[in-house]
């Protein structure tokens, strides 16, 4: 299979590969760690961007991964990488078909923009269609879409986010339209506090010979960021009670069957 | 959406009642506004520039001068000719104050938002000003009408970035203010690189006086077509990961898409600044007077209403002018039946339609459809595009102008918020010798700019002067794109002398590729906007 990929390369293009230090691998090494549905991958990488060129948002984005030597298809990931900037990729391997970008797709696949930089390498589509882009499954509606309150009964309920590694943006069509259910919930339900806790994976693991960790500051960052969007959605400020917690972090959910990346997150608790 | 608000903004609307009368109320003035209006107090203004002399003028309004802003009005520039409508009866202006000098330097709001020039000015009208009154018309007052207060008055080279980049002087507070006038610790550092006109570190008015201020240089923004500045089309600002920030006199929601660095949430807050800063008002309009600026503001819609070579920009199935702007509800997003610009697709199909006019007119109408429809769908790669391509798209993304220019009918962006497109920011930005350049570097704790590194050097940090933030360094919020051929240069620092000069930035900036073709035919649909 990574034979297969390497030869549906134009030679221009794996002499280009060739020059990437994280690709010096022989086809036995590959062989010998064929990555195999259903198993978890982690590691640091530079993303390399596939111009596939099939409309708007279409491009493919690939990691390879140094310790097998094998390329991924990242681009199912919530966040697209930055060409230039090392990425941390956490995923599962899928059994889904290569041909759309050429690499082993990871699904679910989590990315993390770090700030390391590294070389930034773009490629064109070689014969690969690319992904169209396709509007997520739950999409922030216009203003001009009227909203519903969420019918009752009404319970404690709680919210999670998750969160790139060392950061605290709420990304768009994913944590906005989680954001906007608890406003709503909130709005119907008239809890007696609203308690955000963000989290930190302040251990970490070893990633590729790196250590990824982040600092508690990160876990109140998030609890506030949620806070002000909350608030800014007309959530008052009195019903917020903001928590921080670092690990060990006891009955963490995982983030579609991931662990390390659901430990970087901000649970909300409606609290009737 | 039904929320807590209103319950609020209710009893923020009762406090304010008590303080509404001598002035705005302070609670309702963004923080920065203060530090500004004590910058532009301390500068002189020209002796008896309340009571300057009127100097006639084909279409300039003078402050003050009584005239009637008619229900229409048609004034001339070199693509043909641009329509200004104001919806109800037109509007007897002796004494309202936004045709008045509220203030000491014989400004009025009208002064740097001439209808001729759809509600903005251009530089064409500012040197013809400066030549039909060698300098003394309040528009080039020392406060922000020069390159700064401190050099001589009435010299030309005084007044260099005004008159041959139309950039007015706006000072910002050193650190950056917050909305409730606290101080916010900024992520990077500021240091001054180059300072062509002498402000950023001159003892009074720079980064190091007793009121520390940094001099950035921008075009004025058209007041018109309001509706769709303050339209709230998506309940988010993707760009800054949050739902969009509120009024904080109602508690609702506001646009995200006011001002080229976001320092006003409101048209209040902003009529508020400019009577202070560029009118150099020693106290805040009242809210009668605050109202009736905004009541006026929301009446006046501008855009081209006619061309030399297209003609009528109404006809054959075209729906051009201010009309169409007006009737319309603003915030609307393009895109699949209703690509943006599809205003004009009817010119697209004139071989076979009627009222196709001269030949020549049917090709520049057939140009200007074309240039619709690269605009909506030729697609490219955005690069480095902070605001953009940091947010989860991916650096690169592909897509179209349309990505960013979404809203119907005014190109702004409906789900808001500031990007750098390279305008300020360098290595992208034109080389421009004249402007300041600041080094910004991004403290270790913080991280760094998400493609320009922790240093940046920057010909206008731009939104990152009102949030502090280095991800921010050089954002500007989208424009409106109607009425352009009245208002030239373009970018909000005056990079572009003309349309032309705009499309070659940006296929300079992304690589696109642009054939003469389309380039010729982007340049005729913004002439006709």
């Amino acid at each position: 299979m990574a034979e297969r990929r390497l030869h549906n390369l134009e030679p221009g293009a794996l002499l280009a590969l060739a020059a990437l230090p994280t690709l010096f691998m022989t086809s036995m090494q590959v062989r010998a760690d064929e990555p195999t549905a259903g198993q978890v991958r982690s590691f640091i990488s530079c993303p390399v961007y596939r111009d596939t060129d099939a409309g708007r948002k279409s491009g493919c984005w690939l990691a390879n991964d140094t310790s097998n030597g094998v390329q991924y298809d990242i681009t199912p990931g919530r966040i697209k990488p930055l060409l230039g900037r090392q990425v941390l990729v956490e995923g599962i391997v899928s059994a889904k078909d290569a041909g759309l970008c050429g690499g082993t797709v990871l699904e679910p696949v989590r990315v993390s923009v770090l700030d390391a930089v590294c070389k930034e390498y773009s490629i064109p589509a070689e014969g690969f269609p690319g992904r169209r882009f396709v509007l997520p499954a739950r999409l922030l509606q216009p203003t001009s879409v009227p909203r519903q309150l969420p019918p009752p009964p009404y319970t404690t309920r709680d919210y999670t986010i998750f969160f790139e590694l060392n950061n605290d943006f709420l990304l768009y069509q994913y944590a906005e339209t989680i954001i906007e259910d608890i406003a709503l919930y909130t709005r119907a339900s008239h809890p007696r506090r609203v308690v955000i806790t963000g989290y930190a994976a302040t251990i970490g693991y070893d990633v590729s010979g790196q250590r990824v960790a982040e600092k508690l500051d990160i876990a109140h960052a998030r609890a506030a960021m949620v806070a002000e969007a909350l608030e800014r959605l007309g959530v008052p400020r009195k019903l917020l009670e903001l928590k921080s917690q670092g690990e060990p972090q006891r009955n963490a959910p995982t983030d579609e069957g991931l662990i390390e990346p659901a430990k970087r997150r901000a649970k909300v608790e409606v609290v009737l | 959406m039904p929320d807590f608000r209103r319950d609020f903004a209710g009893a923020l609307l009762i406090a304010c009642i008590g303080t509404a009368v001598a002035g705005a109320a302070p609670q309702q003035i963004e923080g920065h506004i203060e530090a500004e209006g004590k910058q532009a107090a301390r500068v002189p203004v020209a002796p008896d520039a309340a009571n300057a002399t009127v100097y006639a003028s084909d279409t300039w309004w003078q402050a003050g001068d009584g005239q009637e802003f008619p229900g229409r009005a048609v004034f001339a520039n070199s693509s043909g000719a641009l329509a200004i409508l104001r919806s109800g009866a037109p509007l007897a202006t002796q004494g309202h104050p936004f045709f008045t000098a509220l203030g000491t330097n014989g400004r009025a709001c009208v002064t740097c938002h001439q209808p001729a020039d759809g509600m903005s000015v251009s530089t064409q009208t500012i040197q013809k000003r400066w030549e039909d009154t060698q300098g003394q018309d309040p528009l080039f007052a020392a406060v922000d009408g020069s390159n700064c207060p401190h050099l001589p008055q009435l010299q030309r080279t005084s007044h260099s970035l005004l008159l041959d980049r139309g950039l007015f002087r706006v000072f910002r507070p050193w650190p950056p203010k917050a909305a409730d006038g606290s101080t916010i610790d900024p992520e990077f550092t500021l240091e001054v690189v180059r300072d062509p006109t002498g402000c950023n570190l001159h003892p009074q008015y720079g980064v190091h006086s007793t009121n520390p201020m940094v001099s950035v240089y921008r075009r004025p923004r058209p007041v018109a077509n309001v509706k769709y500045l303050t339209a709230v089309g998506f309940p988010f600002e993707p760009k800054n990961g949050l739902p969009l920030p509120l009024d904080p006199e109602t508690g609702e929601p506001t646009s995200g898409n006011l001002m080229a660095d976001a320092r006003n949430r409101t048209l209040k807050s902003q009529a508020v600044e400019a009577s202070r800063v560029h009118l150099q008002a020693s106290a805040n309009p009242t809210e009668a007077q605050l109202g009736q600026i905004l009541d006026f503001e929301a009446t006046v819609y501008s855009a081209q209403g006619q061309d030399r070579w297209g003609g009528v920009l109404t006809e054959a199935g075209a729906q051009g002018g201010p009309e169409t702007l007006a009737a319309l509800p603003a915030g609307e997003l393009q895109g699949g039946p209703r690509p943006i610009w599809s205003e004009f697709a009817s010119w697209g199909k004139l071989a076979s339609a009627s009222g196709a006019g001269n030949e020549e007119q049917r090709l520049f109408r057939e140009s200007v459809a074309r240039g619709a429809n690269v605009f909506a769908n030729k697609t490219f790669l955005i690069r480095d595009a902070a605001g953009l391509t940091s947010i989860g798209f991916g650096n690169p993304v592909r897509n179209a102008c349309a990505f960013c220019h979404n809203m119907l009918r005014t190109g702004m962006d409906v789900a808001p918020g500031q990007v750098d497109l390279g305008t300020t920011n360098e290595p992208f930005a034109n080389a421009a010798p004249e402007l300041p350049l600041f080094k910004l570097t991004c403290k270790p704790q913080y991280r760094s700019h998400p493609h320009l590194g922790r240093v940046v050097y920057t010909q206008d940090p731009g939104y990152a002067l009102t949030t502090g933030k280095c991800r921010d360094i050089g954002k500007i919020t989208i424009q409106q794109m109607r009425g352009l051929a009245a208002r030239a240069p373009y970018f909000s620092n005056g990079s572009a002398k003309t349309l032309r000069d705009l499309v070659d930035f940006y296929d300079r900036r992304y690589g696109i590729g642009y054939t003469e073709q389309e380039k010729q035919d982007l340049v005729n649909l913004m002439s006709v906007l």
